[in-house]
C-alpha cells in the first residue's frame, strides 16, 4: 500500500515537474508546479511531516504560486517563443540534465548501498515541530523573522512606482 | 468495515454540506426579497394540482413550499441552470475553463474533512467520531484549503478572457491573500487559549459552562470580531463583493459562466458561508454544547441532539451573514486595502501579543 | 518497501528537472519557479533524512528553506515587475545588458 501511494505521488510529481520546464505558457507552467508542490506536501505527509505538508500547502501553494499567477496575470505575459534554431543547444542541455542526474544517482546509491530503512521514532506533529523550534532553533527562527521583514522592505521599494514630478 | 464507516460518514457528511448550502441559497433568495420589501420567488408550485390522488395527498406541502419559493429556486433553478448551453469563450482550452468551478468547489468541501458533526457514540461496539479525518493540524488544514481556493477564482478570471472577468480575479485574490494574514493571526490567538489544533477537543474544552476560561474572554470577544470580518471577506461577500461588483465588472470572475458551472461557483460560495458559521460556532459558541445542559456521552440520541444544537447555531450565523450581505453597501477598493493591512492585521497581532500574555500569567498561576 | 534512498532518487529527478529548465527556459518567471523546483527538492531530502534518522532537525532546516523561499518570491517576483516596468519584457535575454 505505502508502495503503491509513493510511486503514484513521485510519478505524478515527476510529471507535473517536467511539465512546469516544458510548458510554453507561463501560466500553465504555474498551475503545473502548484500540482507539483501539493504532490510534494503529499510526500511530507507519507513520511509523518504532518505540520510541513501543511505549511507546504500554505506557504507555497498558497501564498507563493498565488503570488506569482497574479504577477502573471498582472504584467499580462504572453506565450514564449520557440526556440527552433536552438534545438541542438536545447537537446544538449536536456542531455547533460539527464547525466547530471545518472552521475548523482549513482554516488547515492553507492553511499547509501544498504538502503536504510525510515524510523518511527519521532513525528512532525506540530506540538514536537514547536518544541523544537522555540528551544534548540530559536535563534535560527528569529533570525528568519528579521529575514522577512527585510524582504518586505526590499521589495517594496523595488517594486513602488517613483512619483513623476509636476513640471 | 472501517472502510465502509468511512465513506457512511463522508456520505452523511456530504448531505448535511448540500444542506445547509441550499438553505442558504433559499434565504438568500426568499430573505433578500423580506429585506428589500419584495414577494421574491413564489410562482412555482401554484399551479400543482394533480389528477392522481397519490399525488394528491403532497399538495399542500408543494403549495406551502411554492409559495414560501423553496420549490423556485432548489428544483426550478437547478433544472433551468441544466438545461442551459454550456458556454465556453473563444480562445481558452475547454478544460482550463472547466477547472476553475471545480477548485473553486473542491477546496470547500475538503475543508469540512476535519470538522465534527456530532459527539462520539457507539454502534454495535464501534466507537464513531462524526470527523472524517482527525489530523493534529486540523486548524491549519482548514488554513490550507482557505488559501487554496483562491485557484478557483483565479483560473475563472483567467480563461474567461476578457477584461472585467481578470479585473475581477485580480480583486479577488489580492483581497483574499490580504485577509488571509489576519485569518491566520486570530486563529493562532485561538489555537493559544484553546492549546489544541483539533476541532472536536476544542468542542471538548467548552464543556464546563459554557465557553473558554473566563480569564481569556476579553480577547475572545476580540478575535470573534476580527474572525467575523474575515469571515465574510475571504467568502467575498457581504461589504466586501469587490470581485463581482456587478455595476463595474459586469459579475467578476463568473462573468462568462453559464448553466451547471456558474450554478457551482454559488455552491461553493454558500458552502464556505456555513463553514465560516461552523467554524464560529465551534470555536466561540460551544459547538454542540447547551448550556447549563450535560447530554449523556455514547448514545446515538445524545449525538443526533447535538447535531441538531450545532446546525442550529450555524444556521444563526449562516442567515446573520446574508442579512448583513444585504444590508450594507459595498466598500470602495481602497477602503477594504486599508481595513485588511491597516485595521485589522495590527489589531489580530495586538490581540495575539496580549492572549500570549494572559497565557503565560495563567501558566504561572498553577 | 519504501527505503530512504527512494525518496532520494525522487529528490534527485525532481532536481534534475529544476537544473535543466533553469538553463534552457528564458522567460524569467519560469526560471523563478525552476529554483522553487529545486528547492523543493531538497526539502524532500530534507524530511526523509530527518525521518531515517528519528529526529526533527531536518523538519527544522526545512521550515528555514520555506521561510527564505517566501522572502526571495517577495523581492524576486518585485525585481521582476521592476525588469517589465524598464524593459518591457521579462525575457532574460532582454535584461543580459547592466544598463536598460
Amino acid at each position: 500500500m505505502e508502495t503503491i501511494v509513493f510511486y503514484l505521488l513521485a510519478a505524478s510529481i515527476v510529471f507535473t515537474g517536467v511539465a512546469v520546464v516544458a510548458m510554453r505558457n507561463p501560466i500553465h507552467s504555474a498551475l503545473a508546479l502548484v500540482c507539483n508542490l501539493i504532490g510534494v506536501a503529499a510526500i511530507f505527509a507519507s513520511l509523518q511531516a504532518h505540520f510541513l505538508a501543511t505549511v507546504q500547502v500554505i506557504v507555497y501553494a498558497g501564498a507563493i504560486m498565488v503570488l506569482v499567477i497574479f504577477v502573471i496575470m498582472l504584467l499580462n505575459i504572453k506565450e514564449e517563443k520557440p526556440a527552433r534554431e536552438r534545438f541542438l543547444l536545447l537537446g544538449g542541455v536536456v542531455l547533460a540534465g539527464f547525466a547530471f542526474f545518472v552521475a548523482l544517482s549513482f554516488v547515492f546509491l553507492h553511499q547509501f548501498q544498504v538502503t536504510p530503512e525510515l524510523t518511527d521514532e519521532i513525528t512532525g506533529s506540530v506540538a514536537n515541530i514547536g518544541r523544537v523550534l522555540f528551544t534548540k532553533y530559536v535563534f535560527p527562527f528569529e533570525a528568519a523573522s528579521l529575514l522577512i521583514m527585510a524582504a518586505i522592505v526590499g521589495s517594496i521599494m523595488i517594486a513602488k512606482t517613483k512619483r513623476r514630478e509636476v513640471s | 468495515m472501517q472502510i465502509a464507516i468511512l465513506v457512511a460518514k463522508a456520505f452523511i457528511i456530504q448531505q448535511v454540506i448540500l444542506g445547509l448550502a441550499s438553505f442558504c441559497t433559499w434565504v438568500e433568495r426568499k430573505g433578500s426579497a423580506l429585506i428589500q420589501d419584495r414577494i421574491g420567488a413564489n410562482r412555482a408550485g401554484v399551479y400543482w394540482n394533480p389528477k392522481n390522488p397519490l399525488l394528491k395527498i403532497f399538495t399542500p406541502i408543494v403549495k406551502v413550499f411554492g409559495v414560501l419559493g423553496v420549490v423556485n429556486t432548489l428544483l426550478n433553478d437547478a433544472i433551468k441552470a441544466l438545461l442551459k448551453e454550456d458556454f465556453v469563450p473563444e480562445g481558452t482550452s475547454t478544460f482550463m475553463h472547466a477547472l476553475g468551478p471545480f477548485m473553486a468547489v473542491l477546496p470547500v468541501f475538503l475543508a469540512y474533512c476535519v470538522i465534527p458533526m456530532a459527539p462520539d457514540f457507539e454502534v454495535a461496539g464501534y466507537t464513531i467520531r462524526m470527523q472524517i479525518a482527525s489530523l493534529n493540524t486540523g486548524v491549519l488544514f482548514i488554513l490550507a484549503m482557505g488559501s487554496i481556493a483562491v485557484y478557483g477564482v483565479v483560473l475563472a478570471g483567467w480563461t474567461g478572457n476578457n477584461k472585467f472577468s481578470l479585473l475581477g480575479a485580480l480583486r479577488a485574490s489580492a483581497q483574499m491573500i490580504s485577509y488571509e494574514l489576519a485569518m491566520g493571526i486570530a486563529f493562532a490567538t485561538l489555537i493559544l487559549s484553546y492549546g489544541t489544533l483539533d476541532l472536536y477537543e476544542i468542542i471538548e474544552v467548552q464543556k464546563s459552562g459554557w465557553g473558554i476560561n473566563p480569564l481569556y474572554y476579553p480577547t475572545g470577544i476580540l478575535s470573534f470580531i476580527i474572525l467575523f470580518i474575515v469571515g465574510m471577506a475571504e467568502t467575498k461577500r457581504g461589504p466586501f463583493d469587490m470581485p463581482e461588483s456587478e455595476s463595474e465588472l459586469v459579475a467578476g470572475y463568473f462573468t462568462e459562466y453559464s448553466g451547471m458551472k456558474f450554478l457551482l461557483f454559488w455552491l461553493g460560495e454558500f458552502a464556505e458561508i456555513a463553514l465560516f458559521a461552523i467554524i464560529l460556532t465551534i470555536f466561540f459558541f460551544g459547538g454542540w454544547h447547551i448550556p447549563f445542559v450535560e447530554l449523556p456521552e455514547g448514545v446515538w440520541w445524545a449525538a443526533l441532539v447535538g447535531h441538531g444544537v450545532l446546525m442550529t447555531k450555524v444556521v444563526f450565523f449562516c442567515v446573520l451573514q446574508i442579512v448583513i450581505r444585504w444590508t450594507l453597501p459595498r466598500f470602495r477598493y481602497d477602503h477594504l486595502m486599508n481595513l485588511g493591512w491597516k485595521g485589522l492585521l495590527p489589531l489580530s497581532l495586538f490581540n495575539l501579543m496580549i492572549t500570549a500574555a494572559i497565557v503565560l500569567w495563567g501558566m504561572n498561576l498553577s | 518497501m519504501v527505503s530512504v534512498n527512494h525518496y532520494l532518487i525522487l529528490s534527485l529527478l525532481m532536481f534534475s528537472i529544476g537544473v535543466t529548465g533553469f538553463v534552457i527556459r528564458k522567460n524569467a518567471i519560469v526560471v523563478f519557479m525552476c529554483v522553487e523546483l529545486m528547492l523543493n527538492a531538497v526539502n524532500i531530502a530534507f524530511v526523509a533524512f530527518a525521518r531515517m534518522h528519528g529526529n526533527l532537525d531536518g523538519e527544522i532546516a526545512v521550515f528555514m528553506v520555506m521561510v527564505v523561499a517566501a522572502a526571495e518570491a517577495a523581492v524576486g517576483l518585485a525585481i521582476i515587475i521592476a525588469l517589465f516596468r524598464n524593459a518591457k519584457s521579462v525575457d532574460t535575454d532582454d535584461a543580459a545588458e547592466l544598463r536598460l
